[in-house]
């Protein structure tokens, strides 16, 4: 590596004069409405911004384990309670100014700020106090403990104090301490952003970063073949496939956090029964509608992805996911329901989502479940989902490092995100036990029992996994995919001229 | 040209734009889905005292007839708001995107009315010849592709022909304008394509019909050239529907753009409009599309003067 980065370094003092700006192009599908990076939730605007603008006091790496970020220790309290951060010295945000406890603290109260309304507000709920030390020391005090703490602070960037109280700057010029600070912004052109002379680990040896939006999957594609775009982050199964063995291009995969699931409404007579649920699962093949949907670029998806090594379950210790339409039609016999069941089910408009609904609608009828495909457009869908206005749905969802993080706002009784209106009190109480015990085994007992109740009776099939693939062009080397799509390897890739 | 004709039209224009404004205020708003909704997301903590604040924030918590007043009083002092998602003024999103969609359709307009008379001038005076047939199965071709194929095709193929050659999204031509027009050369084609085909074919049956009338004949014998009979004679009559397609043509550039920006990544209004309708983003909606349409007003009123040039009866 630093043989390679020499070289590397040595070749561009020398080529310095002869060689434009190397800028590395990647072309995107949407144009983010905003950056700042406590307020969004699009996958492209956090790609752009976290990881290559801002850091967090941790880091997640390729292999989802925590890593020191912007603190370089920190030591925990023996009741778990109290956190006590020690910051990197010398670090400095893109505006020259130098980062210390005083913008971390104001970084996580305005993530905190009913003000701000940040959508990672809940992310660190349990955090009661926020105390600068010294400069380089941040001390967290929680009213309960909070294991997922320390995975949950590597997606909260930390911006300069002076930002706490101001919700307007950042969405379009933002400041942090990442290796690449932002340059310039066409809207529906591209977004750039260039190498930041004063990062902490030294400059990147790609000059330029460019987001250029691009709706079109076919002149994407296109795009990277021709030598246009350097890179597209995130390729569509069948795109995939497509640009498999064209010269040049390399396709960089690894098993994806986000996965399709099709979603139940408990508060449907039908569906309130969890023996009606568990035949759902029994219905649905997944390997048949990850061979007709994904191209068979995927596994069969349990409640946690595979990604996450310590805590998932491999599927085979769900007896729901064998198939089985004799037992499922035995299963809604002894529930009571009276066949022919019949649901509306509106579809998240993605494609994948849309061949998934068409197979699983066919799953399904055998057992007797008549679902009425609705493709929706996708305000009309999330109005839909918001409002719990379904009898089922297909969707996707974008994964999270740590179980709690995903479990609790979806399965806890009057979630954040439980529109199924899912009500359990053993699931209550093992996601309460998950969250407040710190100690790996106590949790990961209590997310192994939960994860077995619900693959099969929860609210929601987990259909698959997909790969997550980004396309790199011949140009540029050392890029490392990261399961959650960031793209933090950049600092230490280099690019061919 | 009368100023009672010209006050005419200009009250026509006034009407129109007024009716516009309240199809598109309610079109963007029955649509199902809105703004906050969107804004909110799928994924983030929803609660009604969140919703209800973005509303007033907004001020989408106002009755229709009164956001529609705020609104339209503001447009007529030549303040359309501020972006629902960026909260930069409309004027200046819409601005910032007006450039390549103008750049776009005016290159369409001169290269497809510019190149259709004298393709059109020799589909009149070969017909019935080889190379006729040819330019005339041609141009059929070019009315039913359709320009997104065409884009996606021509991409493909001069990729494979010219690699290296930057052929996506878009330099302003005050930077780079040699890179400018180079980005142009592939979506003009694939957006001029049809109006060419189309105009090239009224030409020319406009011109049949004038090389038959009795003033051709009486032109030829007095011995007027060639040349000067096509193009000084029978085009001048052929001229008066010639104006009124291009007229027209210019609104179906207007909506092709849409597809061609998308196409060729091409930052203008039609990605503006598209990306703001799936936003709800209200006030940058109505605005693009009031924009628009006074383009196409305003093209349309040009021709109507031009009638009035070409053949004075019109004004009578």
């Amino acid at each position: 590596m630093t043989k390679h980065r020499f070289a590397a370094l040595l070749a561009s003092t020398f080529l310095a004069s002869a060689a434009t700006a190397a800028t590395l192009d990647i072309a995107v599908d949407t144009a983010p409405a905003g950056l700042d990076p406590h307020l969004i939730t699009a996958f492209n605007s956090v790609l752009i911004v976290q990881g290559n603008i801002y850091q967090g006091l941790t880091d997640i790496d390729p292999g989802l384990a925590v890593q020191p970020g912007l603190a370089t220790s920190w030591d925990i309290s023996e009741d778990g309670l109290t956190y006590t951060f020690h910051l990197a010295s010398g670090v400095t945000f893109h505006d020259g100014s130098t980062f210390d406890a005083e913008d971390a603290a104001a970084s996580l109260r305005r993530v905190q700020s009913p003000e701000t309304a940040s959508p990672l507000a809940s992310r660190i709920s349990p955090v009661v106090g926020i105390e600068v030390v010294d400069p380089l020391t941040l001390k967290l005090t929680l009213d309960a403990p909070f294991a997922p703490l320390l995975s949950s602070l590597a997606g909260i960037a930390m911006v300069p104090a002076e930002m706490e109280t101001d919700k307007e700057a950042l969405q379009m010029a933002p400041d942090g301490t990442g290796p690449f600070k932002f340059a310039d912004w066409t809207p529906n052109g591209y977004i750039a952003l260039e190498a930041f002379d004063g990062y902490r680990d030294g400059k990147p040896q790609i000059d330029e970063v460019k987001f250029h939006f691009v709706p079109e999957a076919a002149t994407r594609q296109i795009g990277l073949v021709s030598g246009e775009y350097d890179m597209l982050p995130a390729v569509d199964p069948a795109t995939a496939l497509q640009l498999q063995g064209q010269p040049g291009v390399t396709l960089e995969q690894t098993r994806d956090l986000a996965y399709t699931l099709i979603g139940m409404n408990v508060t449907d007579p039908a569906l309130a029964d969890p023996k009606v649920r568990e035949a759902v699962n029994l219905l649905l093949n997944r390997d048949e509608i990850i061979a007709g949907a994904l191209f068979g670029a995927g596994v069969p998806a349990g409640p946690l992805s595979p990604a996450l090594t310590e805590w998932a379950l491999p599927t085979s210790d769900f007896s729901c996911y064998t198939p089985d339409v004799d037992k499922a039609k035995a299963l809604i016999a002894e529930s009571g329901v009276a066949l022919p069941i019949k649901l509306r089910m509106v579809v998240l408009p993605r494609q994948d989502a849309k061949d998934i609904a068409q197979i699983a609608q066919q799953q399904l009828a055998a057992g007797g479940i008549e679902v009425e495909l609705i493709n929706q457009e996708i305000g009309d869908f999330v109005q839909s989902w918001k409002n719990s206005d379904f009898g089922m749905f297909v969707s996707a969802n974008g994964g999270n490092p740590d179980p709690d993080q995903y479990f609790y706002r979806t399965f806890y009784t009057g979630g954040s995100t439980n529109v199924f209106k899912y009500s359990d009190a053993r699931v209550d109480d093992l996601l309460d036990t998950g969250r407040n015990k710190t100690d790996m085994a106590e949790r990961k007992a209590a997310y192994d029992e939960l994860q077995v109740k619900l693959a099969c009776e929860g609210p929601i099939a987990h259909i698959a996994y997909a790969n997550l693939t980004t396309a790199v062009g011949p140009k540029l080397h050392g890029f490392v995919i990261h399961p959650m799509g960031r793209l933090s390897s950049l600092k230490d890739a280099v690019l061919d001229d | 040209m009368t100023p009672k004709f010209l006050l005419g039209r200009l009250i026509d224009l006034a009407f129109v734009m007024f009716g516009v404004s309240i199809l598109v205020f309610l079109m963007i708003r029955l649509i199902p889905g809105d703004a906050v909704m969107i804004m909110l997301g799928a994924n983030t903590e929803i609660t009604p005292d969140r919703v209800a604040e973005l509303e007033h924030r907004l001020g989408l918590d106002l009755p229709m007839p009164v956001q529609y007043a705020h609104w339209i009083g503001g447009a007529l002092r030549g303040d359309f708001g501020t972006s629902i998602w960026t909260g930069r003024p409309v004027t200046e999103e819409i601005a910032s995107a007006i450039g390549p969609t103008f750049e776009l359709t005016f290159l369409a307009v001169l290269v497809g009315a510019g190149l259709s008379i004298p393709i059109g001038a020799f589909m009149a005076q070969a017909r019935g010849r080889g190379a006729e047939v040819a330019v005339r199965v041609g141009a059929i071709a070019g009315l039913t592709i359709p320009s997104f194929w065409l884009g996606i095709v021509s991409i493909l193929f001069v990729s494979k022909l010219m690699p290296g050659v930057s052929m996506l999204g878009y330099v302003p031509f005050s930077e780079d304008p040699l890179g400018n027009l180079q980005r142009m050369v592939l979506p003009v084609f694939a957006l001029c394509l049809p109006m060419l085909a189309n105009l090239s074919r009224l030409v020319r049956s406009a011109m049949l019909d004038a090389l038959g009338q009795d003033y051709i004949r009486t032109a030829k014998a007095k011995g007027a050239g060639r040349r000067r009979v096509v193009y000084r004679h029978a085009l001048r009559n052929a001229l008066i529907p010639f104006v009124t397609s291009v007229g027209v043509s210019v609104g179906y550039l207007l909506g092709g753009a849409i597809v061609v920006e998308q196409v060729f990544a091409i930052p203008g209004l039609g990605r503006l409009v598209l990306g703001a309708i799936s936003e709800r983003n209200y006030p940058l909606v109505q605005a693009t599309i009031l924009t628009v349409t006074f383009a196409f007003v305003l093209v349309n009123f040009i021709v109507d003067l031009l009638y009035a040039t070409i053949d004075p009866r019109v004004t009578r």
